[in-house]
């Protein structure tokens, strides 16, 4: 399922206001909803051109989300002593419903 | 994650975008419209995320319910309509179809299924098996799809209902609505065309494993409800394959069994192991490898290896007999693979050991019984030669079975110890086996071993070590093996002082020291002789040189060595006034140097050298003893003279049995005749008139005149008798000894455990037998060393 040249290769997420943004597949991978939506061997449209459309999701709330995922990915690796991720309040309760349909496993 | 509350600032809810309820029907229709495009393989029109969303509103708006059953009818129709469109039409093929024809001229019309050509029937079946994995796969493939689009109802409401995932559930479907599809009968066309094949292979067709590998993995693949561990392959499929490999492997044995010979059988069965156990692990499942296996074993070798080692013409006898080397491996791997303990292989090679041990001893006892006569064999030579015989043909099967048991059968110990039974068992069951062996060693000692190396001295040695473990009654041997040592050392008669040590020594190894104790004091006495000899000779130089007569004595011990050498009565002899001078002045030099010892002379172990005039020319005689005092009587006799065989007795006192076979030695054998006896016959009568004979003539100066019948011939029956009764006696001691060794040890002992503990300190020497254990107990009760215990009759305690 994942990309074996993931760390390279670069994915478009773009936001129900039409901003895209262009994470790493691997960051994108974090999000097991995007991750089964980008995977080379289902035959949909986003796979073929590593694109994916998210008309429910704001274009500040989607940048909030790609940090995010950055931010896990970074520190996937020692669960020790990370930082806070900063999330605004008003954010918040959106960001909770956003991650729920993206199947953020680590929220 | 979120920041502490210090800044107030409202939480607004996110905004709705979507407008009160959503409408079910539509997004189903969006949802099954896509599934649809995704079997017709239409997916790459379709856009995830839409799909996802759609799933997620429903669910959202609490529609997961109806949608999981949505989903679930849509598609078990779905399938139902493949099977009848795509998979039913081929399914026929399979089966037998039918025709109506005509019978006659008469216009009968009846129906009539006739099969179709066995090769198109097995096409269709591949094909078949080829279609449904068609289907399946694009249906694990739509399944997962669709698992992923709906992968927040999984997450949500399935998981919290505990329900199966969509993936599974779909599995299940495929399950039901195909395989278990009551109509068209799928799954069991399925196990059909399986079973078909493998019948096929079985026959020795080539066929489609690779079909029908992938046929099973999907069986494998579908699991049962509710029934943990079970798939449909094993529910459904295995079943019937166990059940017609039964049958199969049934007629298969029968069928082998009346066909081929052992061998082949053997050939054969392996070959069908290897078989099922290639097809269980490449094509079929690997949880059935067992299964299968335990059915031909069952079958092919459990029920039918009796009757395949009986078998007279080419059984276990034949091939041990033709040294079917490659046979016995394959016998034994396959024996060991049902029974780890190989009771029937080990039962039969008992029983074929015995048989020809049996026969060993049979013919060994013939040939006493009925000497060849045409090789001159005479009655004792034919005693030993049966000595020979049985210990080289005992000797040849050992050796026959070692290399098949190490050949073949691994140097298995359970078969070992078999054959050790088995040997042991027909070894003792011939009676005289000590006394042949101790024949057989005597022979090489004296003769056999001449000029071998050490090496080879000492393998011959060894084989005869092989035989001796397996003797019971040990004691036997010794006594023979002494009465035989006794004489070769006597006689100078052994070829090798160090073989002969040799021999001991192996002895000592095997059953320890007491033993070999008295063969060594035999061999003391020997060394000691000789310097006793020594001394007397510097002696008899200082006292007395005019002496003529040269006199060497071996002085024995009379504990070491064979009772019958020591009993006085029969070795009276009177002998002629020089000898007994002689005689005395030994005596009397022994006894200065050893005060206390009583010295007994044993003339039939003895010999002398005469010098004699002939009237040609002089010779020099060996002879016995005894043959020299009768000689010595014709000293004093005038030319023609002569002696009656009764004078003769009454002059020298030797017992008669002696000197018959002296004067026969001296005046019967054709070239010795030394003197003459009237009349001339092989018989010595008491009235026989011996004379000298002055005439005689022979090409060699120095003769050697040996005693009729000197050579170790078997034992007569009286003399065995008595060798017998003597053993007992020992026998008796030994008992009372060990009884009394171990009460004294234990005070207090329960009648079976020192029947057992006896049994077991005398089991080096020999086998004694529960009576006689009886009755020795009961005499050391009479004699008071044990008494009975009070409380229980069966408990004996210890006297001191």
């Amino acid at each position: 399922m994942a990309d074996m040249s993931g760390d390279r290769e670069y994915v478009r997420l773009v936001s129900s206001d039409g901003f895209e943004y262009s994470i790493l597949r691997s960051a994108a991978a974090v999000s097991g909803t995007l991750r089964g939506m980008l995977s080379q061997s289902s035959n949909f449209v986003e796979a073929k051109q590593n694109r994916v459309v998210l008309p429910n999701i704001s274009g500040v709330l989607l940048e909030k989300v790609c940090e995010y995922l950055y931010y896990n990915l970074k520190h996937q690796n020692n669960p020790g002593n990370i930082p806070e991720f900063d999330v605004p309040p008003e954010m918040a309760l959106e960001l909770l419903v956003a991650s729920d349909f993206l199947d953020g496993k680590h929220c | 994650m979120m920041s502490s509350g210090k800044s107030r600032v409202k939480m607004r809810p996110p905004r709705n975008r979507d407008s009160g309820d959503v409408n079910f029907d539509e997004s189903w229709a969006v949802l099954s419209t896509a599934m649809q495009e995704m079997y017709r393989k239409n997916a790459s029109r379709l856009s995830y995320e839409e799909l996802y969303r759609t799933a997620y509103t429903l669910v959202l708006k609490k529609h997961a319910e109806r949608l999981y059953n949505s989903f679930k009818t849509f598609v078990a129709q779905h399938l139902r309509d493949i099977v009848a469109t795509e998979l039913a039409p081929l399914a026929s093929n399979t089966a037998n179809s039918l025709l109506t024809s005509t019978i006659g001229g008469g216009g009968v019309t009846s129906t009539i299924a006739v099969p179709l050509a066995a090769a198109d029937k097995r096409e269709g079946g591949i094909r078949f098996l080829k279609a449904v994995k068609a289907q399946w796969d694009d249906h694990c493939l739509c399944m997962r799809m669709i698992s992923d689009i709906l992968m927040y109802m999984d997450r949500v409401y399935c998981k919290e209902l505990q329900l199966p995932l969509i993936y599974d559930a779909g599995l299940a479907l495929f399950r039901d609505h195909v395989i278990r599809n009551n109509e068209f009968q799928v799954g069991e066309h399925i196990y059909a065309i399986i079973l078909d094949q493998i019948q096929l292979e079985r026959d020795g067709d080539i066929v489609d494993t690779s079909a029908i590998k992938a046929a099973v993995l999907m069986l494998e693949s579908l699991t049962e409800d509710k029934i943990d561990g079970e798939t449909v392959y094993s529910r459904s499929f295995e079943p019937k394959f166990l059940r017609s490999s039964v049958e199969f492997y049934t007629t298969e044995t029968e069928k082998l069994s009346r066909e081929c010979d052992s061998s082949q059988y053997l050939i054969k069965t392996e070959k069908r192991l290897q078989e099922e156990y290639e097809r269980a692990m490449s094509y079929l499942s690997v949880t059935s490898e067992p299964k299968i296996t335990k059915i031909v074993e069952e079958n092919l070798i459990t029920k039918n290896i009796v009757s395949v080692i009986r078998s007279d013409a080419s059984g276990l006898t034949f091939m041990i007999a033709n040294d079917r080397l490659d046979d016995l491996k394959r016998l034994y791997r396959l024996c060991k693979r049902v029974d780890p303990e190989i009771t029937d292989l080990r039962g039969a090679l008992n029983a074929r050991v015995i048989q020809q041990g049996a026969e060993i001893n049979q013919d060994a006892l013939e040939v006493l019984k009925h000497p060849d006569k045409s090789k001159g064999v005479t009655a004792q030579n034919a005693a030993t030669a049966a000595a020979f015989k049985w210990v080289e043909e005992v000797l040849g099967l050992k050796e026959n079975y070692d290399r098949i048991l190490n050949g073949t059968m691994d140097g298995d110990n359970q078969i070992q110890t078999s054959l050790t039974n088995a040997f042991s068992s027909f070894i003792n069951q011939m009676n005289r086996c000590s006394e042949f062996l101790s024949l057989f060693i005597d022979d090489n000692l004296k003769k056999g071993l001449k000029g071998k190396t050490e090496d080879e001295a000492e393998a011959v040695l060894d084989r005869a070590i092989t035989l001796f473990r397996y003797i019971a009654d040990k004691d036997m041997f010794e006594t023979y093996y002494k009465t035989h040592l006794a004489k070769r050392l006597l006689g100078g008669r052994s070829i090798s002082d160090d073989v002969e040590r040799m021999m001991i020594t192996k002895l000592k190894m095997e059953v320890g020291f007491s033993f070999t104790t008295k063969l060594e004091g035999m061999f003391k006495d020997m060394k000691v002789s000789n310097d006793i000899m020594q001394e007397y000779k510097a002696h008899v130089q200082n006292t007395d040189p005019e002496r003529t007569i040269d006199l060497t004595v071996s002085v024995l011990t009379s504990t070491n060595w064979p009772v019958s050498l020591s009993t006085v009565e029969s070795h009276t002899c009177v002998y002629p006034p020089e000898i007994e001078r002689i005689k005395r002045s030994f005596e009397k030099f022994y006894v200065d140097r050893h005060s206390g010892r009583v010295l007994t002379w044993n003339p039939n172990m003895g010999n002398a050298d005469i010098r004699v005039a002939f009237r040609k020319r002089k010779h020099e005689l060996n002879v016995s003893t005894y043959a020299m005092v009768i000689l010595m009587l014709f000293n004093d006799l005038a030319d023609g003279e002569s002696l009656t065989y009764e004078e003769i007795k009454a002059a020298t006192s030797i017992p008669d049995n002696e000197l018959i076979r002296n004067l026969q030695s001296l005046a019967v054998v054709p070239k010795t005749r030394i003197l003459i006896k009237q009349p001339m016959s092989k018989d010595i009568n008491a009235a026989d008139r011996f004379s000298f004979n002055v005439e005689f003539e022979s090409q060699y100066i120095r003769i050697k005149i040996p005693t009729v019948a000197y050579i170790n011939k078997t034992e007569t029956e009286t003399e065995r008798k008595g060798t017998m009764d003597k053993v007992d006696e020992l026998r008796r001691y030994q008992t009372d000894a060990a009884i009394v060794r171990i009460m004294k040890a234990r005070k207090t002992l329960e009648h079976n455990i020192l029947v057992a503990e006896v049994t077991g300190q005398l089991s080096s020497h020999f086998h004694p037998d529960a009576a006689l254990i009886k009755k020795r107990i009961d005499a050391m009760l009479e004699r008071e060393y044990i008494e009975r215990s009070a409380e229980n009759r069966q408990m004996y305690h210890y006297l001191a």
